[in-house]
């Protein structure tokens, strides 16, 4: 093996232009996967921390048909006390559970005395909402944005674009008014406390208050809520949760129907920006496909051109006695060689570039997002690529050896 | 035992609609540790007749017996073994792997066909360089090599395999008189020392004198054949 791996080395460096031409074809392949792998990873992990850490949180459960009429945050379609008991011990108990946080969201008119305007309403109780998102408090730019104390009975955070067209300060006094589930209106005074930048987008006019002023301004009685939003000790692990607390769920059944009172979401179905993560996805998927069909023609068209030239050495080595499969042996591993250093070369190369633009930090704005972006050495990547550029060497040198080891010997010979 | 046999062998060669019968009959036996030439026109059939007995290729009729084996019907798998442990070749034009010093060369057989242990390995390459005269020459690549030198290189990865006989066809064409002499001398002095059948084919009538038999082909036939009383003694 050792003077297969010594013959195909020194054959491969014979032709040393044409090898070299052919690697660093393969190798600027490797390191466009590696670099557009590490970027684009980094670029879905900011993506959905944003979204999650912010806002939305890793799941969400509701009382069944909420996320069905979610734009119009209706009230009457609530998760009842006994059933939030049932669901707080079932999250409780989820070793992979770090936190979540009860919220009533509600549409409410914000006025300032002379001006009102329409908002949505989340109200939390600060702590378990700060550790279920803990990028939210980070987004109070001004006023009181200690994640304990952000919002308190009385105050209000509201956000900037609000702030700036009422000309509302902190301090000031607005009076919220929003209409509760049997249709009755009131409204209460809140005292600003804080605002945010806006959370989901430009019209995102979001506004966070005290889960018990909630329960005052609507005037619920029975100690229901709208929403659940969970958060993961492990991202990575939010498919299997999710299946499990689906499956938990699915158990409660509605008063009357008998069916399942609440509904599971990820955060991938309350986003739009999901499917920006999968166009991602997809993106890196179609540059390794690049990367595959470039080994696979370079391979193939080096080790046919290989074989070709050789078709004389092919017939010496055969009439002396070489068995076939070292013959194809000889190939193959001339082909192998040729994917494993030049993907090698490809790696140092695409580490070296992701390195510098981790150093470099990029930032930019993405919708409302600012995103910071610092690739990690995208480890799985780099082992993939490996494993695709060898695996596909091997395909595509395996037809030349194949043809070189079936070569008559008298037919090869009489070919110089 | 003879070394090699052949029973009314015959070949013949499908070039388009044409049948060409490069060899019409050939009856021959050779035993151990014997010189021989092929001499003959060309297109007489020396080549096809040499492959045949090199088990490089098959006989459209008849049966070829070498060291007692029946060749004819071997698959590729088993021909290569058997031409491996068997029969030493040398070729026109050197054919030494260009990749690999002469060192390597000499040792390229004995790894990828015989499979020898390192110590008896390079014991037997350091004792065949030395009997060639290329022990100071061991870690020159082919090209930096002359004729004659290759040829040595190549008589040596041949003998070094142990063969029990040795085919060359025109081992001397690609190279000038004195050398071809020296070669064929060497050749000759090999089949002493390690009592091996040499069989070579050749145009050249002044290198034939060197065989011990001389075998005349013409047209796919053997016309004539001559012990020669001088061989071996002749050598510039
Ligand atoms: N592969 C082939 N296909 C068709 N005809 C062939 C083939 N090989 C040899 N022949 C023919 O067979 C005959 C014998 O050829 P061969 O090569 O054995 O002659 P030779 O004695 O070695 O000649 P030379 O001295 O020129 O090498 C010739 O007529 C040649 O044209
Ligand atoms: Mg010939």
């Amino acid at each position: 093996m050792k003077n297969i791996i010594k013959i195909s080395w020194r054959n491969l460096l014979r032709y040393t232009r044409r090898t070299l031409l052919t690697s660093s074809l393969i190798a600027v392949g490797v390191a466009l996967v590696i670099i557009f792998g590490g970027i684009g990873a980094s670029f879905k992990d900011e993506v959905i921390g944003t979204i999650t850490n912010s806002n939305l949180g890793d799941i969400q459960i509701h009382k069944k048909g909420y996320v069905g009429s979610m734009d119009n945050l209706p009230l009457d379609i609530a998760i009842p006390e006994q059933g939030l008991n049932k669901i707080k011990s079932l999250l409780d108990a989820n070793p992979e559970v770090k936190a979540y946080s009860e919220r009533i969201r509600f549409g409410a008119m914000i006025s300032n005395f002379a001006q009102t305007t329409s908002m949505r309403v989340t109200a939390v109780y600060p702590e378990k909402e700060s550790i279920t998102c803990p990028a939210l408090t980070e987004r109070i730019k001004e006023g009181n944005s200690d994640p304990k104390t952000f919002v308190q009975p009385g105050s209000i955070v509201i956000p900037a674009n609000i702030a700036a067209g009422m000309n509302l300060k902190i301090g000031d006094d607005a009076v919220l008014v929003a209409t509760n589930k049997d249709g009755s209106v009131n409204g209460v005074t809140f005292k600003i406390s804080g605002i945010s930048e806006n959370i989901l987008g430009p019209q995102g006019k979001d506004g966070y208050i005290h889960i018990d002023d909630a329960v005052s301004l609507l005037r619920i009685e029975n100690g229901e809520i709208t929403e659940i939003a969970v958060k993961l000790n492990d991202f990575d692990k939010l498919k299997k949760v999710y299946s499990r607390l689906k499956g938990e769920l699915a158990q409660i059944p509605g008063k009357d129907s008998g069916k399942p009172a609440f509904e599971v979401h990820s955060w991938e179905e309350l986003s739009p920006f999901s499917s920006i993560v999968k166009i991602v996805t997809l993106l890196i998927l179609v540059v390794r496909l690049v990367l595959v069909s470039i080994v696979l023609i370079s391979i193939l068209n080096v080790m046919m051109m290989s074989v070709y030239e050789r078709i004389g050495e092919i017939g010496t080595i055969a009439s002396i006695g070489t068995p076939p499969s070292k013959i194809l042996a000889l190939f193959l591993t001339e082909g192998l060689l040729l994917g494993f250093f030049s993907a090698l070369a490809g790696i140092i190369f695409g580490t070296g570039l992701l390195m510098i633009v981790a150093a470099a930090k990029l930032n930019f704005v993405f919708g409302m997002m600012k995103l910071s972006l610092s690739p990690q050495i995208p480890t799985a990547e780099i082992i993939l690529s490996l494993i695709i550029v060898v695996v596909i060497s091997a395909l595509a040198s395996l037809q030349p050896a194949l043809k070189a080891s079936k070569m008559e010997p008298v037919e090869a010979l009489r070919h110089v | 035992m003879s070394l090699l046999s052949l029973a009314d062998v015959r070949k013949d060669y499908l070039a388009g609609d044409v049948t060409v019968q490069a060899l019409k009959g050939i009856n021959l036996t050779v035993e151990k540790g014997k010189f021989i030439s092929f001499v003959g026109p060309s297109g007489s059939g020396k080549t096809t007749l040499l492959n045949l007995v090199g088990c490089l290729d098959k006989p459209t009729e008849g049966t070829v017996t070498v060291a007692g084996v029946e060749v004819n019907r071997m698959d590729r798998k088993t021909s290569a073994k058997f031409r491996g442990d068997n029969i030493g070749f040398i070729f026109q034009n050197f054919n030494l792997i260009p990749v690999l010093t002469v060192y390597e060369n000499v040792e390229y057989p004995l790894i990828m066909v015989q499979d020898i242990a390192l110590k008896a390995r390079k014991q037997k390459i350091d004792d065949m360089l030395d009997r060639v005269g290329m022990a100071d020459q061991r870690n020159k690549y082919p090209s930096q090599l002359s004729g004659g030198q290759k040829q040595r290189v190549a008589i040596a990865r041949a003998l070094v395999m142990d063969p029990k006989l040795v085919l060359a066809d025109e081992p001397t064409a690609n190279l000038d008189h004195d050398t071809a002499y020296k070669v064929i001398g060497l050749m000759h002095q090999m089949k002493k020392e390690f009592n091996t059948s040499f069989i070579f084919a050749t145009h050249d009538q002044k290198i034939v004198g060197e065989a011990e038999i001389i075998y005349t082909m013409e047209d796919g036939l053997i016309t004539k054949v001559q012990a020669n009383g001088t061989a071996g003694g002749g050598i510039k």
